[in-house]
């Protein structure tokens, strides 16, 4: 459940349509589509790859987002997040222009360089028009201007530079497709159909190299792939999210997420735990609790972020700490797509049914500056 | 100093008149110079300002060729994302109508709303009502969703009572789009430009309101090195493909001024005529007071004063009259422009580029021009009378002599120079013209009237041997009193004369240009008109930024029953050879222009042929004024841009054109289809079945089109009518012009007469003593007026003459390239002349008056 940042953007926009998210839909709607002609996510779809990783485009939303630690050969340690984001805007124009709006297309990028202490962003907001941003169905090709997500043979290929900075990488798929929720289906709100498609890469070996403030790295390491497409996916209430990928070094990987509401009510918890031979288990809410610790303040946002958490996991049993790599990872955006959020390389310890376990890992944490998401969903 | 003040200054001071008349008409002519130069640099200026304000940061941009880039090649053009920032354009006009009724014209941006904004320093200044902090770019993106939307500035919605969230109607060509006002703009950036006249739309909006889907106008870049722009700019341009070329936004701009300059130039070139005839003035006050005044500066000689400082003073007095004439012109000059800026917008607008001119403020160096060139011409002008003042000897102080006794050894050396200039101004007429500027042609024109002036001495003399006895016999006594006064006074006169003649000649040769040419286009019309009606999109097309037609009117006008053949035309400009000069690149119907037009050839002889097997081929008919401009003719091939790269065309005919100096290639438009897509015409033109009736089908399919039509459709009658008004309203400042150089000479006339007068107090009391009466002494003194302006007119109109075949053949060649046939206006000059003659006569009433009060006051003596 990532991606408070876009989900603002597409708030924006159903307020600009004055087409309200149906909240409503019930069990009778399943595999309809919305009034405004978008397709719903409901049980009975089946995932097959490469096809789902490509574009989804009846569907609203969609997002393929890429994470990872990396380590030069002198043992610098670096984070980086490469985003491709799908907003649908209307799924058949009237105006015939190229650059009429079906889809918005944006795409984040930010690089953390650990032992310097630093971290560069940057993002890029594009309409599809004659190509500039785009995604194809049927296999893994996503590109916003030159940054680029493609499938090459098994790999995938991941471009994305800045001027001063960026990453070239290719990366191994690993363990196979983790399907959330049943089935890949992960509900997000209480009412059917406020869900969404998702599936992750959670353990691929990557090499590549860096660009950091103009120098080249060669790079090795470890990423995190999710993609997530669906229509609906918030209910009033909800305000942000705090979102969990960990690579443990017994071979296991964990998702963990919580939807956090304003209105006095518990938050959403839901996981999945990957075991290294990748078979998965769904954890259960009931067995999840998130305590949040030490709170960092971006200078830029005024934000107050908990930047360390401890994590309780009753099956299978585990206790883990999670602490930044570096506490200003926020991606600061008011000047620009206006949504800012945290999101940062992270480190693991702890133990897992009683055996200690180190871990790398990705935390996003949504909703901690800006308006409540509720106010949007008026 | 003392000196100065005592000899010079008191002496400008006690003849106030011809002072007065002397800096009046260096006020003048210095207000003119600079009136026309502040409104032509305003009417360009104008345009520039916008185009700054427009392009924002751009550093380059792309162009293609004459339409537009078309999206399949913009596509390729990624990788400009290395070298900055990439926003495609769509850059046009449209009309605002408001809740009133009345309609506004705007300048349409279409832009990509989402990468646009680094480029342009717009802010909203509300979305929503609510709303009134500064709005977040992410706002924007509501003009993404509704086509319907649009952003106007809050000067432009406050003026016309429009509102935010309320409906706008946009009038695009000839279809009213109902629109919605969803966000203004803040008073900053490019909304100021032209009062706020601008109106942002998505591009997609754009496209698909002005019907260019496929297409942009430009693509502008900002570059993340705008330092290294030489460098990046050659970078990109050798990566382009054919059909797009990398600019300065600043190019636009320039090209608009190349566009402008001939006719600029011939304007400024006219501009210095008054302040020419006001230099002469300054150069008969200093004769003047040097002849009226030699035993006064004989006996500062005999006490001592040298020559350099006779001379001096004498160059002092000059400079003296030119500092106030110029610091007195300078205001007025500000003044004059804004009613040159309403004369020529007409001209700017009709014929070259859009724009709300307005007069630049004045700035130092407005005053130090008026200074730097009135000074120096005012002491050169000065210079002989003062060398002669310098060279008074001693002895002179008491002497008792005749005060033009000197000048009565005429030599002969005006002759001379006159015979020099004749000869140097039919060398220069031969002479190419100088980067397009015809500045041999202004020499020829020059050397003329300075050869005409040097005459002027002479043939006066001339007149005195032959012009007694005829004012003896037709005006009696007085008309001999008159011819006695003249005759002592020729030397005096002359110079008067010689710039009343310089301007009135400048007037004949205006005239009979101006009257030839408005004979040819006259000629040109009624045989090139041959149309029955012709519609457009508004009362007129602006330049550069068309109005079209839509599909569903052009098919209502073709439908009509009475409509044998139709003619929808177009015209883009396209930038042609090594300057890139705008020239007009149009598309016709070659097959129905040659079955029922009427075009005019000029060559080859079997044009019609040649024309005819350029029908859907790569061939094009090219304008006179292209042909001339260009070096090209008939059978040649010249080389044009597309978009899909630089193609050559077969010129198969070259025709009369008078419609613009730009320079005209017409293809067909099956042709111009081919190799430049399919583009909305912005004019049509109906031929009709015999024995229609024009009006009465053009009412029909007015009526048929709605009460809401922007169509406007003339016949052939009122279409010739227009063709004439605008060229009576392109002349209208040459004439403007033309009159105040001649105020101005006949002003210096009267002075001259005026300074007669005074000088003549004891001989007019005398005349009195022995019986002429008040009323004769009157009429003697406008006699010697109306024959002094009689004179120069005559003189005037044949050295206009002289000069209207200089004008025709060489500069308006050389600037325009059109083939004028030469046309007398008889009736113009004659009525000219008459009234040059009652005009010096009435102004020789107040010399005359005050000879009157002389003489009859004057008695003691």
């Amino acid at each position: 459940m990532r991606g408070r940042c876009f989900v603002c953007v597409v708030a924006a926009l159903l307020v600009v349509l004055d087409v309200m998210v149906p909240t409503g839909v019930g069990a009778q709607d399943r595999g309809t589509t919305t009034s405004d002609g978008w397709r719903q996510a409901t049980s009975g779809y089946s995932m097959a790859f490469p096809r789902d990783h490509g574009s989804h485009p009846d569907y609203r939303i969609e997002w393929w987002y890429y994470t990872g630690n990396l380590e030069s050969a002198d043992g610098r340690r670096y984070g980086y997040q490469v985003t491709f984001f799908r907003i649908g805007v209307d799924p058949a124009p009237e105006n015939p222009s190229a650059w009429a709006v079906r889809d918005l297309f944006m795409a984040h990028l930010a690089v953390t360089d650990v032992d310097g202490g630093r971290q560069w962003v940057a993002e890029r907001l594009e309409r599809g028009g004659i190509g500039w941003a785009g995604a194809r169905t049927g296999t893994l090709d996503v590109w916003n201007g030159d940054w680029q997500a493609e499938l090459v043979g098994e790999r995938h290929r991941l471009v994305a530079f800045d001027r001063e900075f960026g990453v070239e990488l290719s990366l191994d798929p690993g363990k196979p497709p983790v399907l959330h929720g049943e089935a890949g289906l992960s509900q997000k709100g209480e009412t059917p159909g406020n869900a969404s498609h998702y599936y992750s890469l959670t353990r691929m070996p990557t090499t590549g190299r860096l660009l950091i403030d103009g120098d080249e790295v060669e790079v090795f390491g470890t990423s995190w792939m999710d993609h997530e497409f669906g229509t609906s996916f918030l209910e009033p209430g909800q305000v942000g999210w705090d979102w969990f990928s960990l690579q443990l070094d017994d071979g296991s990987d964990v998702m963990l997420f919580q939807l956090r509401r304003n209105d006095g009510r518990a938050p959403r918890l839901a996981g999945t735990w990957v075991a290294p031979d990748g078979t998965t288990r769904i954890i259960q809410p009931g067995d999840i609790e998130l305590a949040d610790g030490r709170r960092w303040t971006s200078p830029a946002s005024g934000a107050v972020y908990p930047v360390e958490w401890r994590l309780s996991l009753g099956d299978p049993s585990a206790e883990l700490g999670v602490k930044p790599m570096l506490d200003a990872q926020e991606l600061y955006a008011e000047e620009s797509t206006g949504v800012t959020y945290w999101e940062g390389a992270v480190e693991v310890s702890g133990e897992v049914e009683g055996r200690p376990v180190r871990g790398l890992g990705y935390l996003e944490m949504t909703g901690y500056v800006g308006r409540p998401m509720s106010e949007f969903f008026r | 100093m003392i000196l100065f003040r005592r000899f010079i200054g008191r002496a400008l001071w006690r003849d106030p008149v011809r002072t007065a008349v002397t800096v009046a008409g260096l006020t003048l002519g210095v207000a003119v110079v600079l009136a026309i130069r502040l409104a032509n640099t305003g009417s360009v200026r104008g345009f520039e300002r916008a185009l700054d304000l427009v392009a924002g940061r751009t550093s380059l941009e792309l162009v293609g060729a004459g339409v537009g880039v078309a999206e399949p090649a913009l596509a390729e053009l990624g990788w400009l994302r290395d070298h900055g920032r990439v926003s495609p354009v769509l850059d046009r006009t449209a009309l605002v109508r408001a809740p009133d009724g009345t309609e506004w014209p705007v300048r349409v941006l279409g832009v990509d709303i989402l990468r646009d904004q680094p480029f342009r320093e717009y802010r909203l200044l509300q979305i929503t009502e609510d709303n009134l902090d500064d709005v977040r770019p992410q706002d924007f993106l509501e003009l993404l969703v509704d086509p319907g939307s649009l952003i106007l500035t809050e000067q432009f919605a406050s003026r016309h009572g429009l509102t935010l969230g309320g409906p706008a109607r946009l009038v695009v060509g000839d279809v009213v789009h109902e629109m919605s006002v969803r966000g203004l703009l803040r008073d900053e950036g490019p909304a100021r430009v032209v009062d706020g006249q601008l109106a942002l739309v998505d591009i997609a909006t754009a496209q698909w309101l002005f019907a260019r889907i496929g297409w942009v106008d430009r693509v502008e870049l900002q570059l993340f090195e705008p330092e290294a722009i030489d460098e990046v700019e050659a970078k990109i341009s050798a990566r382009l493909p054919d059909g797009v070329q990398v600019q300065r936004p600043a190019q636009r701009g320039r090209q608009v001024e190349n566009m402008l300059a001939a006719f600029h130039f011939n304007l400024n070139a006219l501009s210095y005529i008054a302040l020419i005839v006001g230099v002469f003035l300054v150069y008969n006050t200093v004769a003047v007071s040097v002849i009226a005044r030699r035993r006064e500066i004989g006996t500062l000689r005999a006490l001592g004063a040298t020559r350099g400082r006779v001379l001096r003073m004498f160059l002092g007095e000059a400079a003296a009259l030119a500092l106030v004439g110029a610091g007195l012109g300078v205001p007025l000059g500000w003044l004059l422009a804004q009613g040159a800026v309403r004369l020529t917008s007409t001209t700017v607008n009709t014929l070259y580029v859009t724009s709300a001119a307005t007069v630049p403020s004045l700035g130092l160096a407005d005053l130090l021009l008026a200074l730097g060139v009135t000074v120096p011409l005012a002491l050169l002008a000065a210079a002989q009378p003062a060398a002669e003042a310098a060279a008074v000897p001693p002895i002179d102080a008491v002497r008792q002599i005749d005060p033009s006794a000197r000048a009565r050894r005429a030599s002969r050396r005006p002759q001379v120079v006159a015979a020099v200039a004749f000869a140097a101004a039919a060398w220069c007429s031969t002479r190419p013209p100088v980067d397009g500027l015809p500045l041999f042609g202004l020499a020829a024109a020059l050397a003329v009237v300075l050869g005409a002036a040097m005459l002027v001495p002479a043939l006066l003399s001339w007149l005195r041997r032959v012009g007694r006895a005829p004012l003896a016999r037709w005006l009696g006594v007085e008309g001999l009193l008159a011819h006695a006064n003249l005759s002592a006074a020729v030397s005096r006169l002359a110079v008067s004369v010689a710039a009343l003649v310089v301007s009135l000649a400048m007037l004949a040769a205006i005239a009979i240009m101006i009257g030839s040419f408005r004979e040819t286009v006259a000629y040109w019309v009624g045989q090139t008109l041959q149309a029955d009606l012709f519609v457009a999109v508004g009362d007129r097309t602006p330049v550069g930024a068309p109005l079209t037609i839509s599909a569903e009117t052009e098919a209502h006008l073709a439908s009509h029953p009475q409509v044998r053949a139709v003619d929808p035309f177009r015209n883009v400009d396209l930038p042609y050879g090594p300057d890139g000069d705008l020239i007009i690149l149009g598309a016709g119907d070659f097959e129905v222009l040659l079955d029922h037009g009427g075009l005019l050839f000029k060559a080859p002889a079997d044009a019609r042929t040649a024309m005819r097997a350029a029908v859907d081929a790569d061939g094009v008919v090219v304008s006179e004024v292209f042909a001339n401009k260009h070096g090209v003719s008939a059978g040649e091939w010249i080389l044009l841009d597309t978009p899909g790269g630089r193609r050559s065309f077969k010129v198969a005919a070259v025709y009369y054109d008078y419609s613009s100096d730009r320079g005209l290639v017409v293809m067909d438009r099956r042709t111009f289809a081919r190799h430049y897509g399919a583009l909305r015409p912005t004019g049509m033109t109906l031929y009709l079945e015999p024995d229609a009736d024009p009006d009465l089908v053009r009412d029909e399919l007015l009526a048929a089109a709605g009460a809401d039509t922007r169509l406007f459709i003339q016949t052939n009658a009122t279409l010739r009518r227009e063709v004439l008004r605008i060229f009576d309203a392109t002349f209208a400042i040459t004439y403007a012009l033309e009159a105040i150089a001649i105020v101005v000479a006949i002003m210096g006339v009267a002075a001259t007469l005026l300074t007669l007068v005074l000088e003549r107090r004891h001989e007019l009391a005398m005349l009195r003593l022995v019986g002429a009466g008040r009323r004769q002494i009157r009429r003697m003194v406008v006699i010697e007026a109306t024959l002094l302006g009689a004179l120069s007119q005559g003189l005037g109109l044949v050295v206009g003459f002289v000069l209207s075949l200089i004008l025709i053949y060489v500069i308006n060649v050389q600037s325009f390239g059109w083939t004028i046939q030469f046309h007398l206006p008889v009736g113009f000059l004659a009525q000219s002349t008459l009234l040059v003659a009652a005009t010096t006569g009435l102004a020789g009433l107040y010399p005359a008056a005050v000879a009157m009060r002389t003489s009859g006051g004057d008695r003691e003596r």
